[in-house]
């Protein structure tokens, strides 16, 4: 087992105008499990190829278990990657898909066959070894590959979207399976996907990027309650959290804020430490962002956030619907119980807490409680 | 009512192909006229080999057809009988293999690695240097063949090795002109291999050679038979390159051989057409076996 | 900015060198290169050189040679021998080829029948060449194709029973024995002459003995004269035992059978027919007033049609009074068909597969659509299937030309003695003059320059193509 160290890992495609991927600096602990999450193209499967020794590094440098392996090809970098194809050799049987790298490092039969068995049986293959990749189901190839990477023992395991392939029952349920085995085997984990679910249900920790440029690392807790800008405060959570933009009006006596128009329907009242740092900020416009789980129909006394919104659609999901409103031609969207009685079309008042309404630089983004 | 649904949907079904593919009846016999006329000059041949000498100008071939008890394998036997005699059917025959095998096994093995450099390599250039070979692969043989006779010679003077007149020369221009169409096909067969599988091969420590021998090529074995086969029947139906190459030798492939009987020796027919048996065989051998190959390979880019 | 400092310093400090980084991929690449370089790219580039220099490479000559190329009628034949196979091979076989496509598509034995029409390809164009020669052989005893041509025009125009073989250069002439003449017609008259009554013999020779076998020819006998009418009996006036008698019907000496006479007034007109019996006797009744003569009609004589000379030398285009470079430029020999004839044999099969794959690749539901706004089978054929095909026709097209601008083995093998000045192209050029009679590398070279520089265009369409993909 060892750690992963990153020290502003640049890459840069020749031909291309910006970097995919720009001075990122990451720390993986030894046995973390580490989410590397972002919109499509922001360049997380370029870091994960640059630390698996398949992209040439531009510049930084690359330490794992101490060691700086930059130069070092993939094989003697003692790691494991997970494809989102699979990459399952489609001519070799599942068994020897799984054993093809112990053979090349002439590890001795029995111990091969000992590494297979008990791959096999941790992810419930036993019975499918004698099979070719093209004889099994979406999950088992998926399972098989895992394997792969399974009986090498390697230092650090890295993914790359391997749930992506799967159906989303199968994505679930694999899912927990991985978690599972990362308890099970208390391995370096370093795994990109583009679904922050994923990210939240599984990791230790998550690195957010975008556009090639690490927005925030921290545990999933910190990244959903402490975003550390708008971006990130956008991408953890589902439905995304609503932005409002308002006026930042500095009285002798307080800070409050206002909508853009004169008749708004949205009030968003501050406490005094809030108002504090509003009063420091040099700006006079200020985003607001609210989770659509922290709002309810109801007016209640000293709301943070409340707004009075026209109904437009309405998605029921079972045991709650997602609530899509306007107010002051801002889309807002909240998730309420099922039993709620809204319809199309109502008027409805929605709230919130003071302690779960987020500020951020209308410029920067960063955010500022 | 379930049961006439079922009835007549199938009907209903069948009208319909009908009125999309019309006038089936007159292509089949269309068709089975072709197919007869096609197939003349082939019986043709297998009879008149199989007929007694004697009667090849006396009664047209078809006459046989009547009879098929005078059928025999005499000429076979004649000219089986003679043995590996230089300029004999045997001869020819095993000349013709010991031409063909290893201009085969050369051209696949070189095209293959080639293939992989130009598919997995990472060199810049590469595009430039497959570019050159889809050029070269027009290129006729006839535009090397004089400097390529006096380069023999050259070498000949140089190391004491003059391949003029050896198999190996045949081979080794055989193997030149194979190449650019056996790096065509498996370097854009090579391209459809996911560049993952490498990868994950390289991963687990493979170096580039096994990454070559235990994914490239194991999974580029459909567009290895179809080269191997295009590559075989190619050199052992040429006339040309050994008829140029193999001057003055007394060994002489079976084309040499048909060549020959035709002009120099004036032979009479059963031992031109006992030997076109023999040389048509052996392609027509493999290419029943491999059809499947053989079109892949016709499909790929037969443009030579 | 310190980016690309920390860029520089790392590419310096980590990188091995290029080649070195590349070495496995260049070793892999080197066995091909290296047989590339040494046996086509270097000798295509000395070809350009030996054709400046003279036959034996020793002297500079400028252009002279492309000169002599161009100023040689048998080259300037192997010119237009290839034109003509540029015309028409490439045309034709895509032709077939897409017919050949269109109809497999519609049979349930399409596999056997595509194996069965592409298995020439296999064959070797020289052994292809020779069941060819032999198919096309003028005897109708060895050539099926003349063998049929005869049956079908023996239907129209049958040979009599008494055919002369003109190849064998006798004439009609050459079969009177005694009191006839042959008239220009090909008929034979009798000398004499005789009323009512009277009789008339004629004697003939040369007649084959196996023909008269045939017929179940019995001896000669002289019928008995008859009142109103004219008889007599036609033989065969030949004896072992008297050769010079042609005069005297003698023991032994056959009647000619089934021959049509026709009884003429000296005016030449016929006023009767009739024929001849096993033994030779004939008789006409009721002869009017006057003397006549008896013909044997030109019709026994006739040979019929004796077939084609596929492979012989003569021209499809009138050719005589012509000079010799222009013969070299305007015949077109029949021989040269009688070769792209055996060649769309060999490559149809090529066509139609390629063909067939693009058909089997349209998009159906364009045709239907097609079926759909009212399009007839043909016009969907026609309007629809043909143009979305025409990447691969010309893909088709285009291989074939080049193909036939290298066609070599066929022309060597097939051509006759009488045909084998009017057939060599620019392949069995560069052959004939660099490697007949030791080697010869000045005019060859040039020729395979040129032949370089017409598959130079098919060469760059495929670059665009591939270079596309
Ligand atoms: N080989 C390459 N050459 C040039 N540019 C590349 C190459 N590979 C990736 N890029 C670019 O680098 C950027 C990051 O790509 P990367 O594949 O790392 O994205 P990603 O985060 O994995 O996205 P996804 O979620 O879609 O897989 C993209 O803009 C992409 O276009
Ligand atoms: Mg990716």
């Amino acid at each position: 087992m060892a750690s992963v160290v990153l020290r502003n890992l640049t890459k840069q495609y020749s031909g291309n105008n910006a970097p995919s991927l720009e001075m990122l600096n990451l720390e993986i602990a030894d046995g973390e499990f580490v989410c590397l999450v972002g919109p499509s193209g922001c360049g997380k499967t370029t870091a994960l190829r640059m630390i698996a020794g398949l992209e040439d590094v531009t510049s930084g440098e690359i330490e794992i278990g101490g060691r700086i392996v930059n130069n070092l090809p993939s094989r003697d970098r003692d790691i494991a990657l997970v494809f989102q194809s699979y990459a399952l050799y489609p001519h070799l049987t599942v068994a020897d898909n799984m054993s093809f790298g112990l053979k090349l490092r002439k590890v001795p039969k029995a111990e091969i066959e000992e590494a297979v068995q008990s791959a096999a049986k941790i992810l419930d293959l036993v019975d499918l070894l004698k099979r070719k990749p093209a004889q099994l189901s979406g999950g088992q190839r998926q399972r098989v590959a895992l394997g792969r990477a399974l009986v090498r023992d390697p230092a650090v395991f890295l993914m790359d979207e391997p749930l992506s392939n799967l159906d989303a029952k199968l994505r679930v349920q694999t899912r927990a399976e991985i978690a599972q085995l990362h308890h099970r085997l208390q391995a370096t984990m370093l795994y990109v996907t583009h679904d922050q679910v994923e990210a939240m249900t599984m990791a230790d920790r998550i690195a957010v990027l975008n556009l090639g440029v690490l927005e925030q690392y921290g545990t999933p807790r910190e990244l959903y309650n402490f975003p550390n800008n708008q971006f990130v405060a956008g991408f953890i959570g589902s439905p995304s959290m609503n932005f409002v933009s308002m006026r930042i009006n500095r009285d002798v006596e307080r800070v409050y804020l206002t909508g853009m128009s004169a008749d708004s329907n949205i009030k968003v009242t501050l406490t005094d430490e809030q108002s504090d740092i509003l009063r420091k900020s040099d700006c006079s416009d200020i985003v607001v962002g609210v989770r659509p789980e922290h709002l309810i129909e109801e007016s209640i006394d000293h709301a943070g956030f409340s707004a009075v919104a026209e109904v437009e659609v309405i998605e029921f999901l079972g045991n709650d619907e997602h609530i899509h409103a306007t107010s002051d031609d801002t889309d807002l969207v909240a998730i309420l119980n099922a039993h709620s009685s809204v319809a199309r079309g109502d008027s409805i008042t929605l709230s919130a807490p003071h302690d779960t309404v987020h500020f951020f630089h209308p410029t920067s983004g960063l955010r500022l409680n | 009512m379930t049961t006439t649904a079922q009835t007549s949907d199938p009907t209903k079904r069948r009208h319909l192909l009908r009125r999309m593919l019309p006038a089936r009846g007159p292509s089949n016999l269309v068709l089975g006229i072709i197919a007869i006329v096609w197939l003349v000059p082939t019986v043709s041949l297998l009879v008149i080999s199989l007929r007694p000498e004697a009667d090849f100008g006396v009664s047209g071939w078809w006459k046989a057809l009547l009879d098929p008890a005078s059928l025999t394998f005499s000429n076979y036997r004649v000219l089986f009988d003679q043995g590996f005699v230089a300029g004999g059917l045997l001869d020819s025959l095993m000349t013709s293999i010991e031409i063909t095998v290893p201009a085969t096994l050369l051209v696949v093995f070189f095209a293959c690695f080639a293939g992989h450099s130009l598919v997995f390599g990472k060199w810049r250039g590469r595009d430039v240097v497959f570019l050159t070979v889809v050029g070269l692969m027009v290129v006729p043989v006839q535009v090397a063949l004089i400097p390529v006779v006096q380069f023999y010679h050259e070498l000949g003077n140089l190391f004491g090795l003059n391949p003029y007149g050896t198999i190996p020369g045949v081979i080794i221009f055989h193997v030149a002109f194979g190449l650019p169409f056996g790096i065509f096909l498996m370097r854009n067969f090579m391209s459809g291999i996911p560049m993952d599988l490498l990868e994950a091969a390289r991963m687990e420590g493979a170096g580039e050679w096994k990454v070559f021998y235990r994914i490239v090529l194991p999974l580029a074995l459909p567009a290895l038979a179809s080269l191997a086969i295009f590559q075989f029947i190619w050199v052992w139906n040429d006339l040309l390159v050994a008829l140029v190459f193999l001057g003055g030798n007394a060994h002489t492939p079976l084309t040499v051989f048909l060549y020959d009987q035709n002009h120099e020796l004036q032979a009479n027919y059963w031992i031109i057409s006992t030997g076109a048996i023999v040389s048509v065989i052996v392609p027509l051998i493999v290419f029943f076996s491999f059809q499947r190959y053989f079109v892949r390979g016709v499909l790929a880019g037969a443009v030579k | 900015m310190s980016g690309s400092t920390i860029n520089a310093k790392i590419r310096t400090s980590g990188h091995r060198p290029w080649i070195r980084e590349h070495a496995v991929s260049f070793a892999f690449l080197a066995p091909a290169a290296i047989w590339l370089l040494f046996i086509v790219i270097y000798p295509t580039i000395d070809t350009v050189r030996l054709s400046l220099f003279n036959e034996s490479a020793t002297k500079f000559l400028g252009l002279t040679n492309y000169k002599t190329v161009f100023s040689t009628d048998t080259i300037l034949t192997a010119f237009r021998n290839n034109v003509i196979w540029v015309l028409i091979f490439p045309f034709f076989v895509t032709t077939i080829g897409l017919i050949f496509a269109v109809l497999t598509e519609r049979i349930r034995w399409a596999t056997a029948f595509k194996a069965l029409i592409v298995m020439p390809i296999v064959f070797s164009t020289t052994a292809s060449a020779l069941v060819w020669a032999t198919m096309l052989d003028n005897s109708p005893q060895i050539g099926a194709v003349n063998a049929a041509v005869l049956t079908v025009s023996d239907w129209f125009n049958p040979p009599g029973a008494y055919p002369v073989s003109a190849t064998a250069g006798q004439t009609v002439a050459n079969l009177v024995g005694s009191n006839a003449h042959a008239e220009k017609n090909s008929s034979i008259v009798s000398n004499s002459s005789a009323r009512a009554g009277g009789m008339i013999d004629i004697g003939l020779e040369d007649v084959s003995p196996t023909t008269l076998a045939l017929l179940k020819a019995q001896d000669a006998v002289k019928p008995q004269p008859m009142s109103g009418a004219i008889t007599g009996v036609v033989w065969r006036a030949f004896s072992p035992s008297d050769p010079t008698n042609k005069t005297d019907i003698l023991p032994a000496e056959l009647g000619l059978p089934i021959l049509r006479l026709s009884l003429v007034n000296p005016q030449g007109v016929s006023v009767a027919t009739t024929t001849t019996t096993t033994s030779g006797q004939y008789k006409f009744s009721n002869v009017g007033t006057g003397s006549y003569f008896v013909e044997l009609v030109g019709s026994n004589f006739s040979s019929g049609f004796t077939g084609i000379s596929w492979l012989g030398g003569s021209s499809l285009t009138p050719v005589s009074g012509l000079g010799q470079t222009a013969q070299a430029l305007l015949s077109v020999p029949l021989a040269d068909m009688a070769m792209i004839i055996t060649y769309l044999w060999i490559w149809a099969g090529f066509a139609m597969v390629l063909i067939g794959a693009g058909l089997a690749s349209l998009n159906r539901e364009v045709l239907e659509a097609a079926r759909i706004d009212g399009a007839k089978e043909w016009q969907v054929f026609r309007r629809v299937t043909v143009p979305m095909l025409a990447p691969v026709l010309a893909v088709v097209f285009v291989t074939m030309i080049i193909n036939v601008l290298k066609v070599f083995d066929i022309v060597l093998n097939m051509a006759s003695g009488s045909s084998i000045n009017a057939t060599p192209t620019l392949a069995v050029e560069i052959y004939n003059d660099g490697f007949t009679g030791g080697v010869h590398s000045g005019v060859s070279s040039a020729i395979a320059v040129i032949l370089f520089l017409l598959v130079l265009p098919a060469m760059i369409m495929n670059l665009k193509r591939i270079k596309g993909v």
